[in-house]
């Protein structure tokens, strides 16, 4: 492990939050290191192909542009060290800052110190289980995209998409346009429904028009292309012996339903797109407020300037609520401006213009953002799909059936972390991420006072050798 | 399927996938480069049964492959390594 | 409403529920009340080591209290045959592992510990054994080249910290004992006879009306000691461990090391655990004191020293992922022995915490039992860890 390293900033995420904050960090003379695991400055929104490929054409579409040109601006800069392909294992606050552990994706640890940090660690796909979903070949709708975005490689063959975000009409489209097959897109809502949250609050819906024509033209696009596409429907069961060969699609309960069941639909990929949570290991196990995701997970609870609760820590993006690249930048740019004003850099006086414009922009685009995820919510779509022998946590192999016998056993504990010490479900490789959400829920349906709480965070929120720890 | 317009890589190579060569251009993962490759599957769960890339962005830890050889073996997630000329990969 | 019991047990962690077992099985009535979930405390915080050899904590600090830590090989060697009769006694896979076990030496000083260490375990009938480092890695092949030597001991091992607990509550319900769980004693009155224990349970009050007390809350051990107007002098302390991925099986043994702070094993699930006795943080009160509902923090100093040690014993775990580092609460007393019997102040009330209490645990809890039914041969092994050593602490109390 090579030794300490000091910045006045260390920003986790390479995304338009990150990018944002460090512009203006930056600019006020701070001295900033930005740290992410992909190769590349970008996020997931603008995962970049690798550096030795030349892609030409790359993110058409105007909802890319503002971004597009954020990113260019932050990359130029050479006085923000990027850290690409390096994980932040831990985050410990100290007496004048913090010492992260950081790791590299392919091995090589050290120790960044920074007086302060701002996490922008993003959101990552809600894992949602259902018969068959361990099966090689089912994936997250962002997992898929990200292939496409980056590494210019279609994943699969014949991809079925399901669940009940309007983003994977932009991925089976992409998918579609790069030369993958689509076989169904799969809505587990009513189209009815969706249409009438979206006429609940039409002003909204014109204002942010753009956002909304995206997703309006890649559906058109699908159709043109005779892609199916059904709402009401979701998939029942994921078939296949080592890989997907196919699914068994389902009317959900109470919805209105599509053509008749019954029938599989063949395919080599699955692409699960229900919903978004918060990327928030860090803050939470450094002793950050938080607040329970929409649909999973944990937002950090931040201030008007992005301030959590552990003084010297900044929250921005994702990390405090998902909400859209679009806010993620904005509040990206108050925390860099916040922090700025705070390092004694800049007079508050002179950004309060900056930050009331920014403010009154996120509160517009707060609304947008409400509305879609009212539109994309899975609440009430998601728990009837597991069965008691479907896999719950992935990482332990831990079913269904078995945290909710642990959950009505007698004297159960009455917070998941200590049904995670009866059942091991948590306590793989990816810390409860994939089924924090799932055993919260299983848990609040039986009464259980336990969405206050969770399981406990603990270090390292990445897996890293040991070997990478030590100096 | 790798995608062939619009994008201009760079010389291939082969990686070792459980001693198979697997073709791979520089700056690919060593996930992308096996699913290009038709091989969707990475680690092994308890039981022996494959698993592959589930979000292919460093969360899940579903992609995880054996890198490297003898006392240099380790556990890395398959969606974060770049290939390299001549590296081996085991699943599980 | 009132509730009665022979024998109202505070605590549902190990010691708490293997006692109440024992004390049902003698046809005690028997009221075990947790504050929190069973087994959320240390008792299924560790990592579940079973240790017998004379501890390195002990031999750091001269020859006292090394002297003194001899005399529990009296109670160690108890401990072996307990272990060796539980999953008979109680139906069921525990994952006890007693394979052997490992005290590892580097240096010449450490070397100097081991024998020193040999000398009082052979002197109380202790079956250990110095081996040379060829030796040591023809037991243990995982073993550094820089290990000079061990002290291999046959019975140690590991067991599953997990389930333990669990198992010895559902044993002591099945003869009968009772249990409430998040019930919180707020108040403790002495009568003739015995004591009436006040609690609240789901914002209930509640009141149970014992004949003997048994205090085995672990950290929380003296905060209830003083609802009895008593000193039970027992202090918190944050501990780390730490967990890798699973691995296919390569390290049978519990590995510890003289000269270091470590204790390693692999559990039953593949996962090599890792701790020894390093410090965590622990939280603190806005208002001031220790914080003992919330996890202490990891300290990255003191967790590079671990894992460090780890590798300089078992190299081959450099290349292994950590997948989790966790912090749990421990209570130690004044003078690093465990606070086991019947507080002198106080008839009637007894106490078990402080120290050693997974290894040691079973065994204490098949004394104590014994001691608060007045059966005969459970004063002896016992003796050194009485309460009435503090009873300085307790000249104005009771």
């Amino acid at each position: 492990m090579a030794e300490a390293a000091d910045y006045d900033l260390a920003i986790v995420g390479g995304g338009p939050a990150g990018q944002a904050a460090a512009e203006q960090a930056a600019s006020a003379g701070l001295t900033v290191i930005m740290i992410d695991e992909q190769a590349r400055m970008g996020g997931q929104i603008l995962r970049q192909p690798p550096v030795p490929f030349r892609v030409t054409n790359w993110l058409p579409g105007g909802i890319y542009r503002r971004l597009k040109r954020q990113l260019a601006q932050t990359e130029a800069r050479r006085d923000v060290t990027w850290r690409g392909r390096t994980s932040v294992a831990g985050l410990f606050p100290e007496e004048d800052g913090f010492t992260l552990l950081i790791a590299g994706t392919a091995g090589g640890g050290g120790r960044v110190r920074a007086r302060r940090v701002l996490i922008a660690a993003g959101c990552y796909d809600l894992p949602v289980a259902l018969p068959g979903w361990t099966l090689p070949g089912a994936m997250s709708a962002g997992g898929v995209q990200a292939f496409v975005k980056s590494q210019r490689v279609v994943p699969g063959d014949r991809f079925v998409f399901a669940g009940t975000h309007p983003l994977q009409l932009l991925v089976a489209a992409q998918v579609a346009a790069a030369g993958g097959t689509v076989a169904a897109v799969l809505f587990a809502q009513a189209q009815a429904a969706m249409i009438a949250r979206l006429l609940r609050a039409p002003l909204i819906a014109v204002r942010n028009a753009p956002a909304l024509l995206g997703a309006a033209s890649a559906y058109l696009a699908l159709r043109r292309a005779g892609v199916p596409i059904r709402f009401g429907r979701t998939v029942r069961r994921i078939e296949g012996e080592t890989v997907v060969t196919g699914v068994a699609p389902a009317p959900v309960v109470d919805m209105i339903c599509g053509p008749a069941d019954g029938a599989t639909i063949a395919c080599d990929r699955v692409a699960l797109c229900f919903a978004f949570v918060p990327q928030a290991d860090l803050p939470r196990a450094a002793g950050a407020a938080m607040r329970a995701g929409a649909h999973g997970g944990w937002a950090t609870q931040a201030d008007a300037w992005m301030r959590s609760t552990v003084p010297g820590l900044y929250v921005a993006g994702e990390t405090t609520g998902v909400a859209g690249a679009e806010i993620a930048l904005l509040e990206g740019r108050l925390a860099g401006l916040a922090i700025a004003v705070d390092a004694g850099r800049v007079a508050a006086g002179a950004v309060s213009g900056d930050v009331r414009g920014i403010r009154r922009r996120l509160a517009r685009l707060g609304r947008f953002a409400a509305l879609l995820d009212d539109i994309a919510s899975p609440a009430g779509l998601i728990d009837q799909l597991p069965d008691a022998e479907t896999i719950l946590c992935r990482c332990e192999d831990v079913r269904f059936g078995a945290v909710a016998a642990a959950l009505d056993a007698a004297a159960a504990p009455r917070g998941v972390s200590g049904i995670k010490l009866i059942t091991r479900a948590g306590m793989g490789l990816c810390q409860g991420r994939t089924c924090e959400h799932a055993v919260r829920r299983l848990s609040a349906a039986r009464g259980g006072q336990v969405s206050a709480a969770g399981f406990t965070p603990r270090f390292p929120v990445r897996p890293v050798a040991i070997g990478d720890l030590i100096r | 399927m790798r995608i062939e317009h619009d994008v201009a890589r760079g010389a291939a190579f082969e990686i070792l996938v459980n001693g198979t060569p697997c073709r791979a251009y520089a700056g690919e993962t060593v996930a992308a480069a096996m699913l290009a490759g038709g091989l969707a599957g990475a680690r092994r769960d308890t039981a022996g049964r494959p698993r592959g890339p589930f979000c292919n962005m460093g969360t899940c830890c579903e992609c995880m492959v054996t890198i490297g050889d003898g006392d240099n073996r380790r556990r890395m997630r398959g969606c974060l390594i770049d290939a390299a000329p001549g590296m081996m990969v085991t699943d599980g | 409403m009132t509730e009665a019991a022979d024998v109202l047990v505070i605590g549902g962690g190990l010691v708490g529920c293997a006692t109440a077992w024992h004390l049902a099985r003698g046809g005690a009535s028997v009221l075990i009340a947790e504050a929190g979930d069973l087994n959320a405390g240390a008792s299924g915080q560790n990592a579940g080591s079973l240790h017998f050899q004379i501890e390195r904590r002990f031999l750091e600090n001269g020859d006292a209290l090394a002297e003194q830590a001899a005399r529990t090989i009296a109670l160690s060697r108890l401990a072996v045959e307990e272990w060796r009769g539980l999953e008979a006694a109680l139906g069921g896979d525990l994952e006890i592992v007693m394979d052997g076990g490992l005290m590892v030496a580097e240096t010449p000083a450490d070397m100097a510990l081991l024998e020193a260490k040999a000398r009082r375990e052979a002197e109380w009938g202790l079956p250990t054994r110095l081996i040379d480092g060829t030796e040591a890695r023809a037991i243990a092949p995982y073993l550094s080249p820089r290990i000079a030597g061990a002290s291999y001991m046959a019975d140690e091992g590991h067991a599953n910290p997990r389930t333990l607990t669990r198992a010895f509550a559902a044993a002591a319900l099945r003869m009968g004992a009772r249990l409430t769980v998040h019930t919180r004693v707020t108040a403790i009155s002495r009568i003739a006879g015995g004591f009436v224990v006040h609690a609240v349970r789901a914002g209930e009050a509640i009141a149970v009306r014992c004949g003997a007390l048994l205090i085995a809350a672990g950290a929380w051990t003296a905060a209830i000691g003083a609802l009895a107007n008593v000193h039970l002098p027992v202090f918190p302390a944050g501990l780390t461990m730490n967990v890798t991925e699973r691995t296919p099986a390569f390290i049978p043994h519990l590995v510890q090391h003289v000269g270091r702070r470590l204790s390693m094993k692999q559990a039953h699930s593949g996962n090599v655990l890792i701790g020894g006795g390093w410090a965590s943080r622990l939280a603190q009160k806005e208002s001031g004191g220790f914080d003992l509902s919330r996890p202490p923090m990891v300290r990255p100093d003191a967790l590079e020293a671990n894992l460090k040690a780890a590798v300089d014993t078992v190299p081959r775990v450099a290349g292994l992922n950590l997948i989790r580092t966790w912090t749990g609460i421990v209570a130690i007393t004044a003078d690093q022995l465990p606070l086991v019997g019947e507080v002198p102040q106080v008839p009637g009330l007894y106490v078990a915490a402080g120290g050693s209490a997974f290894t040691l645990g079973p065994t204490f809890a098949r004394l104590m039992s014994a001691l608060i039914l007045k059966r005969s041969d459970a004063e002896e092994p016992l003796e050194m860890f009485a309460p009435a050593r503090f009873n300085h602490l307790n000249g104005f109390m009771g």
